[in-house]
């Protein structure tokens, strides 16, 4: 289990599965984990779950190490999917350490870092559980495939389809902006339900037409620039965000 | 003389990325780092042109275990700005989610982070075959933070629900007593993990640096109140002017900005230890009585007692919770937790609450049309960074004069890293 640029979240939700923690420990051998142990990093391992996204050029070392010593590679969370929230630094990322930190950057900041990317950019990914922050149950179940194989298909449908079925209405009859018509499926729509529009954290459906979705944010009367805003909240490194022709 | 080299490179057990390197040359200290190498991830810049409403779902994210803490803290300097007067039940139900992630923090820290260090483990798994009761009961109290999280917020961390005004959802008043009932326990053993970790013991140490805490006359607050004091100073400052008393600075082996008293300079400590010094007399009755049994009364100088003081949280916030949770399911309120009316306006606001590890503060500003156009998050571990790393080489200079080996010296500091409960992730944000 390793962890790059996040708010570890991912890993300490995987923890607040108390109650079947020893149960999923108990399928596999665990021989690294940071974040719960002093054990120090193994030369051999099967699989490796990694969380965070990749900011510098260290990380990506790392993570090419664990991509040509691991048999599968599974990603946890948005920050690994898409880059996630610190994907939204990469646009003018330079800047950002100034803003932040005046004239005196630390070294141990500006030596090695570059624009956050997500780990698919840098290394092969065999399996990834999305959200922010992935759900432990979702990733107990990735964690079945990788380890005993399926072939179940990777979905693509986005959540709109998913949240009409719970019945709750739509945010755009109220004219509140609501991510759902570009957002993969696959979280039962969990904010939506609670009285939350969707915020894409579980990254842009192959099927998301954004184009439609922003016009109709515009037509609305939400606006396509609080649009444009919000999917840049989770999405910033999709190449369909931004993209002058959309 | 004594010549000795220290090098942990990512220290484990604690959130983030950290190293320590001490060199020991000839009996003195001539390096004594706690260089923080977790990345930036720059949110103070990346929230700029958001509009307000995506503001606390960001900056939550600063932070997987006081998410709550981030969320709440940025909603209130944006309702400052604003003007929100939020419900009486509103106010409930955000000291419910910040006292739940005070459960969930302390409860991890203790058992899966720190505990390891005193039973001679490397985690907290091989606890499961050693004494299956302790760790069973210590991974429910986790839970029970989690759940209580999840049910107010919607998810045991980064809460849905909470926004500026109030909660878009609510749990059933049954579900408020089940959540009660719960709650209460759980108060037997977190009575009995006070004294497991006062059991424990420790070094005979005492911190130079101050202590930072939100105080209120007649309460121990964690939201709602905008003051803060300086506990060995005495110095009682308004929130809203947090810069005058704050001085945020750089070092080359730091990611995360340091800070120290504007006034006069010195480091100091924002912590469950702040809080127990400055409002012990406010703590609730079996919580007082927990510490006062521990031997922990203010003023107490010693960070490693920050560890019993988390434990003496637990039963407070316990106890805090389950009151509250009552109170919400009789639904002893005027007004809904429904988020109220506001107008959107240019201004600068601070938000202020005592997260899990200590005094973290927002501040924001916003255009006429409530986009961000600055931010700042100085988060409880940013603050006690500079005072870990001074006690550090003091600790260091002192198991040296008592003849410590290496080895030694070695786990003490790192056992005084892990009772400072640093987040690495929060403090370089």
């Amino acid at each position: 289990m390793a962890g790059f640029a996040s708010c570890f979240g991912c890993q300490i939700n995987i923890t607040n599965i108390e109650r079947y923690l020893l149960d999923v420990l108990g399928q596999i051998d665990m021989q690294y984990w940071q974040l719960t142990s002093s054990d120090p990093m193994p030369d051999d391992f099967d699989v490796c779950v990694i969380e965070g996204a990749i900011t510098t050029s260290e990380a990506e070392k790392s993570a090419r190490l664990l991509r040509d010593v691991a048999d599968v590679v599974i990603t946890i969370g948005a920050c690994a999917k898409t880059a996630g929230i610190p994907g939204m630094a990469s646009v003018d990322y330079r800047l950002r350490q100034g803003e932040v930190y005046g004239d005196d950057v630390p070294d141990v900041v500006s030596d090695t870092a570059y624009e956050p990317r997500a780990v698919k950019d840098v290394i092969k990914v065999d399996f990834e559980v999305p959200c922010c922050p992935a759900d432990p149950y979702v990733f107990v179940e990735v964690l079945q495939k990788a380890l005993r194989g399926s072939n179940a298909y990777v979905r693509t449908s986005t959540l709109c389809g998913e949240c009409k079925q719970n019945e709750r209405g739509c945010f755009y009859g109220r004219g509140i902006l609501c991510l759902g018509m570009v957002t993969q499926s696959g979280c039962h729509a969990k904010c939506p339900n609670l009285g939350r529009p969707c915020s894409g954290c579980a990254g842009l459906s192959t099927d998301a037409n954004l184009e439609v979705a922003r016009r109709i944010a515009s037509k609305s009367g939400i606006g396509a620039e609080a649009f444009d805003a919000a999917v840049t909240v989770f999405n910033q490194t999709d190449p369909r965000v931004g993209d002058p022709s959309i | 003389m004594t010549s000795m080299k220290i090098d942990v490179d990512h220290l484990a057990r604690i959130e983030g990325h950290g190293d320590i390197h001490l060199v020991i040359k000839n009996g003195q200290i001539e390096q004594c780092e706690f260089s923080v190498t977790e990345p930036a991830r720059f949110f103070e810049s990346m929230v700029k042109g958001h509009f307000f409403y995506e503001a606390p779902y960001i900056a939550s994210r600063v932070c997987g275990i006081c998410s709550a803490s981030h969320t709440i803290t940025d909603i209130l300097a944006i309702e400052r700005i604003f003007g929100v007067e939020v419900s009486e039940r509103t106010r409930a139900i955000r000291e419910l989610l910040v006292y739940g992630s005070f459960l969930q923090n302390h409860a991890t820290h203790l058992f899966v982070f720190a505990a390891p260090d005193f039973l001679g483990h490397k985690s907290v798994f091989p606890l499961a075959d050693a004494d299956r009761t302790l760790f069973d009961a210590a991974l429910g109290l986790k839970a029970m933070g989690n759940e209580l999280c999840a049910a107010v917020g919607g998810r045991s961390i980064h809460p849905i629900t909470a926004v500026v005004g109030g909660f878009t959802s609510e749990i059933s008043s049954d579900e408020y007593l089940r959540l009660a009932d719960a709650l209460d326990a759980h108060l037997a053993f977190a009575l009995d993990a006070v004294d497991l970790f006062n059991d424990f013991g420790s070094i005979d140490f005492e911190t130079k640096g101050d202590f930072l805490a939100m105080v209120e006359e007649g309460s121990y607050p964690v939201v709602g109140s905008d003051v803060a004091r300086f506990v060995r100073a005495d110095k009682t400052f308004s929130i809203q002017d947090f810069a005058n008393e704050i001085e945020e600075y750089s070092a080359d082996h730091s990611a995360a900005l340091l800070s120290r008293m504007r006034d006069g300079g010195n480091t100091y400590m924002p912590s469950a230890l702040a809080r127990v010094n400055a409002s012990w007399a406010e703590l609730t009755e079996p919580a007082r009585f927990a510490a006062a049994k521990a031997g922990l009364r203010p003023p107490e100088f010693n960070p490693f007692a920050n560890n019993i003081a988390q434990a003496v949280e637990i039963v407070d916030a316990l106890v805090r919770c389950s009151a509250l949770c009552r109170k919400l399911a009789v639904d002893d309120f005027e007004d809904t937790s429904e988020p109220v009316e506001f107008e959107v306006r240019a201004g600068r606001g601070v938000g202020f609450t005592e997260a899990p590890r200590g005094s973290l503060i927002h501040e924001i500003e916003l255009d006429e049309r409530g986009r961000v156009t600055h931010a700042r998050i100085i988060t409880p571990t940013s603050q006690n960074l500079a005072n870990l790393e001074r006690d550090m080489r003091s600790l260091a200079k002192q198991l040296l004069d008592a003849r410590f080996t290496a080895e030694a010296i070695q786990l003490e500091i790192e056992k005084l890293i892990r009772a400072y409960d640093p987040c690495l992730s929060c403090s370089v944000h």
